[in-house]
Order: structure tokens, then C-alpha cells, then sequence
């Protein structure tokens, strides 16, 4: 786990999009996140691994395919489901 | 306009996915289905079963698989066992092995991917799946004989032998499959044959009486008090046991006998609701059947109809029949032909389709022939045969 500065791992778009991807349709494989994103696999691939080394993502790894998920016992991950949350609420 | 007034009380009940909670001259096989899976609630790691359910169309195979898996989820859950039943129509997925086992995955993973593997790291998954949730599975294979036409032996081994690759893991994958007959099965090879014929439960068809208390039971849930007489259920059972026994088939005509009721503004459903219902269903009046009739055959089942439209009853004798025949005769200024001859036309209308004859033995004085007019509302059959009786005059 490297465990990067807040503001770096916040600082990314696609991150942010992958955490509410992931926080509203629960687990994705990596070709699916990617095509969601509109870039490619090994891009979509770097930013997942950032968020899984922070514990704020889990990896299952069924044969070839890799399905993320939020880590819901981190307590990372509980305080960005918040924000979204709360975020978007405000916002309607 | 007067207020709708609805024969029904909640006609969900007679939807087909409905499962009811209590499956009428079922109970001793579903016994026997809760007796071969029973380790489930004991020993789930330490073995998995395989299970046949055989039987005819309408003879209750999804309905008692389905309310077996409620039964043994409710009560596994009540024992700290985590189970699962999943039941999967095996031709809605054409008979496809990896259309299958992805439904089966994706009940714990919705998102899984639908694309980019092969049915066999399916099978993988799907016990790995199993492992990591640690759930024992019983997987319902409806219409099981379609996956065997699709895929064949060799998917079929693959199922049933999925435990032979994890020696020494829990067992986890059990197996139901629900098919018509065993005919299918004979077209596997011999070890796969064998993995699966050891437990069959094969499902007679239900006779009248059995599907009369099927009937009563759906009644009661679906329809308001005194909304379904007597002579309605008898006819639909009747109907319906002609339909080989079919019991899915009574239901829907039930549901759909209300649903004329309704359209009529009736407050209950009558026997000619029935017949309406029928001649929806199954395009089962043929103009060209009645034009082939003679004179006297015609005369005779226009009486019938006539008589069946005013008794809005589901049976009639023959002998009231006759006397209707009679009345008929009467009034179109013929001979009545003699009772031996009429007994030949009654058998002739009885094959066509047209009428349904039944001995009964019920009247106080010895056996009489009850006539039904099952497939044809009597109105309808008056207003053709009246058209071609008057055609034939001039």
C-alpha cells in the first residue's frame, strides 16, 4: 500500500468517475469500467490500481476476470461514499 | 355508469409464475424432495445430490420445485446454513450451457460480464463463487430437456460432475431437473446417465376430483366469495382434464372465464364464461365441421345450445336434450327421428369435438349420458346453426 496524499488520489476525474461508478452500480470488471470511461483498458487498469493500493477499492480475480467493488470495511472508502452522497444530494 | 364491480379479489393468485403456499396432492413428493436434500440442513459440506422431477405439462413439476427451494431456503436460514435455490428455465436461455451458469452467477454478482470466457471457466467461477460467498446451491434446471438438445452429453457431465476437479472442498452444487420424460435422457451417454438417474420423482397427471381441489384453492384465493359456482369448476376441470390433466391450463381459463364475467357485468362466473373463455384459447368452433352436419344433427345441437344457454348450466342429460330436440322438431314442423339414431348423432358430435359426453352414474336411477358443450359458447353455436338451418330452407 503506498498511501498517497489525499489531494493526489482526489485529483484525478477519472478516479472520482470510477468511485461513482462503483458507488452506484456496486462491482464492474476492468473492460467494462474502461468503456464506461471512454479510455482504454491500460489506463482504466493504472487508476484502478491506485484506488485498490489506497484500500479504497477490492479486487476478486475469477480466472480472467476482474471484477472492483468499494472495500465497504474501509473506513477510506465509507468517507467517499459520504461525499458523493451528500454531494449529490445538495445538488437536486 | 355504474360502478366496476370485479369477480376477482386479487387475480395475481392466477398468474402463472404464482407459487402457492400450500400444493394441493403434492405433498408426497415434495416430502420426498425435502428427504433427499435433508443433508442440506445437517451435512451441506459433505455432499451434493441430484434430483429428476419427471411429468407431463400442467402436472406441477416448477411449482413443486419452486415451493421446495422457498421451503428449504426458509428453513436452512432458520439453522444458520447459508442456501440458496435458484431456478432457471433452461429454454429461455435456448438450451445454452454459459447463458445458464451466467444467471446463475450473476444472482451474486450482477455486473458479472457477459462476454471474454468459455461455459467451462464458468463452471469454475460459479464454485469459486460459491466458495468465497460460502453457499451451498441448489440449482433448479427447468426444462432441462433443452439444454440436453443444445449441448448434449458433454455439458451435461460437466455439471454434474463439477466436484470431481475440487477433491477435498466442500460440496456445494446440487442439481434439480425438471423435464417431461426420461426420453431425453437416453440420448446422454451411459456415465453421465448414470450420475443422474438415481433420483426420479415422476409426477402422475391429475384427475378430475385432484384438479377440482386445485381449482377450489385458487378460487378461494383469487376470487370473491360465491363469485365461481359449482358447475363452473366442474366443466373447467372437466376441460382441463381432457387437456391431459392439465392443471396450468384449468388456471388460466379460470383467469380468463373471470375476465368475460367481468366484461359481461356479471357478478359471478357462469359456465357460458367458460366457453367464451375456451373459444379464445383454441380456435375450436370450425364453420366448415357444422355445414358437414345432416338435418337432424343440426336440429338436435341447435337444442342443445339452446338449452345449455338457458340453464347456464355446465352439464345436461340426454334425456333433457332430447326433449329440447323435440321442442325444436316442433317448431320447424319435423318428424323427430328415433333415440337409437340420435344416440349415433350424439356420438358423431361427440367426435367432431363439438360436444363431450360423460356416463354418469350419480342419478337415482341407474346410469344416464350427461352432455357438455365445452369448447363452444352456446350463443355463438345457435347463431351459426340458425344461420345455416335458414339457408338450408331456402
Amino acid at each position: 500500500m503506498r498511501n498517497l496524499n489525499v489531494e493526489d488520489v482526489f485529483s484525478s476525474r477519472l478516479r472520482m468517475k470510477i468511485l461513482k461508478m462503483l458507488n452506484q452500480v456496486g462491482e464492474l470488471n476492468v473492460s467494462e469500467i474502461a468503456r464506461r470511461l471512454g479510455v482504454n483498458y491500460k489506463t482504466t487498469s493504472g487508476h484502478l490500481k491506485v484506488l485498490e493500493d489506497e484500500g479504497i477499492l477490492q479486487l476478486k480475480v475469477f480466472g480472467r476476470i476482474r471484477l472492483y467493488r468499494l472495500n465497504e470495511r474501509s473506513a477510506k472508502t465509507k468517507a467517499v461514499q459520504n461525499l458523493i452522497e451528500i454531494w449529490e444530494k445538495t445538488d437536486k | 355508469m355504474p360502478p366496476f364491480q370485479s369477480v376477482f379479489k386479487d387475480e395475481t393468485k392466477l398468474d402463472i409464475n404464482y407459487v402457492p403456499y400450500k400444493l394441493p396432492h403434492r405433498d408426497k413428493e415434495l416430502r420426498l424432495l425435502m428427504e433427499f436434500f435433508s443433508f442440506e440442513l445437517q451435512t451441506p459440506d459433505r455432499m451434493a445430490q441430484r434430483v429428476l422431477i419427471t411429468g407431463d405439462v400442467g402436472t406441477g413439476k416448477t411449482a413443486l420445485s419452486q415451493r421446495f427451494g422457498t421451503d428449504i431456503v426458509r428453513e436452512a436460514t432458520n439453522r444458520a446454513v447459508n442456501l440458496r435455490y435458484i431456478h432457471v428455465n433452461c429454454r429461455e436461455y435456448r438450451g445454452n450451457l454459459f447463458m445458464i451458469l451466467q444467471h446463475a452467477v450473476s444472482v451474486f454478482y450482477p455486473n458479472f460480464p457477459k462476454r471474454g470466457y468459455s461455459a467451462e471457466e464458468l463452471l469454475g467461477t460459479l464454485s469459486k463463487v460459491l466458495d468465497d460467498e460460502n453457499v451451498h446451491l441448489i440449482l433448479a434446471l427447468d426444462e432441462f430437456d433443452s439444454l440436453i438438445e443444445m449441448e448434449g452429453s458433454e455439458a451435461v457431465y460437466k455439471l454434474t460432475r463439477v466436484q470431481e476437479t475440487r477433491q477435498d472442498k466442500p460440496q456445494r452444487l446440487s442439481l434439480i431437473c425438471i423435464l417431461r420424460n426420461l426420453d431425453a435422457i437416453a440420448s446422454l451417454d451411459l456415465s453421465t446417465r448414470s450420475t443422474l438417474q438415481s433420483n426420479v420423482i415422476s409426477l402422475q397427471k391429475y384427475d378430475k376430483h385432484q384438479l377440482i381441489d386445485i381449482l377450489n384453492d385458487r378460487i378461494l384465493l383469487a376470487f370473491k366469495p360465491t363469485a365461481v359456482p359449482e358447475e363452473t369448476i366442474n366443466l373447467i376441470a372437466e376441460l382441463a382434464f381432457s387437456e391431459n390433466g392439465n392443471a396450468r391450463f384449468g388456471i388460466e381459463l379460470l383467469w380468463r372465464a373471470g375476465k368475460y364475467a367481468n366484461a359481461h357485468d356479471q357478478n359471478s362466473v357462469a359456465p357460458e364464461c367458460v366457453r367464451e373463455a375456451v373459444s379464445s384459447i383454441i380456435p375450436s368452433m370450425r364453420k366448415s365441421d357444422l355445414a358437414t352436419l345432416g338435418f337432424h344433427e343440426k336440429l338436435f345441437l341447435l337444442a342443445t345450445a339452446r338449452l345449455f344457454k338457458q340453464t347456464q348450466k355446465a352439464s345436461i342429460s340426454l334425456a333433457e336434450a332430447e326433449q329440447a330436440y323435440t321442442i325444436t322438431c316442433e317448431e320447424t314442423e319435423t318428424k323427430p327421428i328415433s333415440h337409437t339414431q340420435l344416440w349415433k348423432y350424439v356420438k358423431t358430435l361427440s367426435a367432431l369435438g363439438i360436444i363431450k359426453t360423460e356416463v354418469s352414474s350419480t342419478g337415482t336411477r341407474g346410469r344416464s349420458t350427461l352432455i357438455y358443450l365445452p369448447r363452444i359458447p352456446a350463443q355463438e353455436l345457435e347463431k351459426e346453426l340458425t344461420a345455416l338451418l335458414e339457408k338450408q330452407d331456402t
